[in-house]
């Protein structure tokens, strides 16, 4: 089901030397800091290797997405820099797709399901007339062929995820950042679009920088977890995970190696909360898969 | 289907319920004919200056303002809305001077129009313009500014320029707003054109009412009240088809 992919031997050094994304002295505040600003994010530094499933885990409101909108370009940090390729990040690029946990609000409602894909072919100058077979195919794809002409709001949140995925692949982005993508989803949705992504990222070898509060999606997906906590926010952990691919919703949650990674990263979380506010961690809205 | 037929048929039953209390009335004889005529002899009337050909001048010069102002005040509104409501920049720079302006009761205008224009359609249009803009202005800056900031940087990460953001992205956000503006001053425009008729005998339905009051001929005058009712009822229903159509995608959910 899913190609043969780097491994488990991720945590090694990229052979290449350059890696996809490098967050270099990263810190973002808001307001002047004479002022009495806030600092959200502090000095973090992780490089994300090419073709690397990056998870990264963190409490509510601990900056991960103004992170996210960084590594996007949506937004200037405050000090430090992010590399993409070697080459720092001036604005936002169709090379670094961002997927929003609110697919609500980022799909088009006035436009089809086919419409909404086709808005990334019209950005990169694909003439109408060869639109359809590369949307057909998408939409194949992501299990969307016969929702092509209904409009998202007639579609379930799990299918209107699916739409904003399409989207993005349509884009043909060298890097995805996913914010919390499934976080608003039902398990067995959330369970399904998990193993549809790992498959997306391994068959285009696609960079995946991947954030969520679920501990167990980040240590299911990822090539590596980053732990951020504290406020301002650092990088508290990286932890590498060294679990075969492909992963598999039972055999893999079942692995003594998932448990004791969930063991740790469990209570490096709640160690954090209590430095800051308590109850979020693996007890989150979702309540988790476990 | 019962039911159905009973809620179709209710409200016509009150219209027509409303009109044979009007011919009672009449019929008693309480106020002169002089004034208040009956519906019988003002759908009379009506049916007569239909069938002469009378009628259908004024009606065109009429909706004819009534178009034009409203798409003068709507194209206007629009392009000024998306403005305001897109950048920070221009509304601070326009917002305190429309702001003074708004106020201004349109009829108000009518003087200044008339001292630039003399008694012309232009000067009727200018009105019209002026005094329906404000609904589809207002409603054109909320659209534009509350666009959802996930589009927007779903149009940044694409690298769509401003024309193609306001085209593929604010313009049909910013649309429901739009439409529901749209109404609201097609309304207003209707009421302008009959002012501005009155007050300056442009041959219409509005100039029309004014000179069967002023010579007495009160079934002349309902039934250029009735035709004018029925053209704004008209027109909002045209806008309301065109709103259905542009907003299909709203009606249709699981």
């Amino acid at each position: 089901m899913q190609a043969i992919r780097k491994q488990g031997v991720a945590a090694q050094p990229d052979a290449s030397g350059v890696p996809a994304l490098s967050i270099r002295d990263l810190s973002v505040s808001f307001g002047a800091p004479s002022a009495g600003g806030l600092t959200v994010l502090d000095h973090i530094n992780i490089d994300v290797r090419d073709g690397e499933f990056l998870c990264i885990v963190g409490s509510s409101g601990s900056g991960k997405t103004t992170l996210l909108r960084v590594l996007a370009g949506l937004f200037r940090p405050t000090q430090g820099e992010v590399l993409f390729n070697g080459q720092p990040i001036a604005g936002p690029s169709r090379d670094r797709a961002i997927i929003f946990q609110d697919y609500s609000k980022a799909l088009l409602p006035w436009r089809t399901v086919r419409g909404n894909v086709a808005l990334s072919l019209e950005a990169r100058g694909i003439p109408a007339g060869q639109q359809d077979a590369v949307i057909d195919e998408l939409l194949a794809k992501m299990g969307l062929r016969a929702a092509k002409d209904k409009f998202p709001g007639q579609l379930s949140g799990g299918m209107q995820q699916r739409v904003q995925i399409a989207r993005c692949l349509a884009q043909e982005p060298k890097i995805l950042l996913m914010d919390e993508p499934f976080g608003a989803l039902d398990a067995m949705t959330r369970q399904a679009l998990q193993d549809e992504i790992l498959q997306l990222a391994a068959e285009k070898q696609t960079t995946v920088v991947f954030i969520t509060h679920d501990l167990e999606e980040a240590i299911y997906l990822g090539d590596r977890v980053a732990v951020i906590g504290g406020a301002p926010a650092r990088i508290v952990e990286m932890i590498d995970v060294d679990l075969p691919r492909p992963r598999n919703q039972l055999t893999t949650r079942e692995n003594s190696h998932f448990l004791a990674h969930r063991h740790r990263l469990f209570e490096l979380l709640t160690r954090h909360q209590s430095a800051q506010h308590g109850g979020i961690g693996i007890a989150s809205r979702n309540g988790g898969n476990g | 289907m019962k039911q159905f037929a009973l809620a179709r048929l209710a409200p016509l039953a009150f219209a027509l319920t409303l009109i044979g209390l009007w011919q009672l009335l009449a019929d008693l004889n309480l106020i002169s004919p002089i004034f208040f005529p009956s519906p019988a002899r003002a759908f009379a009337v009506l049916e007569y200056r239909l069938a002469d050909g009378s009628l259908w001048g004024s009606l065109a010069g009429t909706s004819l303002r009534m178009v034009f102002g409203w798409l003068l005040a709507s194209i206007a509104g629009v392009i000024l809305g998306a403005a305001i409501g897109s950048s920070r920049l221009t509304r601070d720079l326009l917002d305190p001077t429309l702001e003074f302006i708004r106020p201004l009761p349109a009829s108000a205008v009518i003087p200044v129009a008339i001292l630039f224009l003399g008694l012309s359609n232009a000067m009727s249009l200018t009105v019209i313009a002026f005094g329906a803009i404000w609904p589809v202005l207002l409603a054109s800056v909320h659209g534009f500014s509350t666009v959802q900031h996930e589009l927007s940087d779903v149009s940044n990460v694409l690298g769509f320029g401003r024309r193609q953001f306001l085209q593929k992205i604010a313009l049909p956000s910013a649309l429901p707003d739009i439409i529901a503006g749209l109404r609201v001053s097609l309304a207003i425009a209707l009421i302008l054109t009959v002012v501005t008729e009155m007050q300056s005998s442009l041959p219409g339905l509005g100039w029309d009412i004014f000179f069967a009051q002023r010579s007495y001929r009160s079934a002349d005058l309902y039934a250029g009240l009735i035709l004018l009712a029925a053209l704004g009822f008209t027109a909002n229903h045209l806008i309301l088809l065109l709103e259905r159509r542009a907003l299909r995608w709203r009606t249709l959910r699981t």
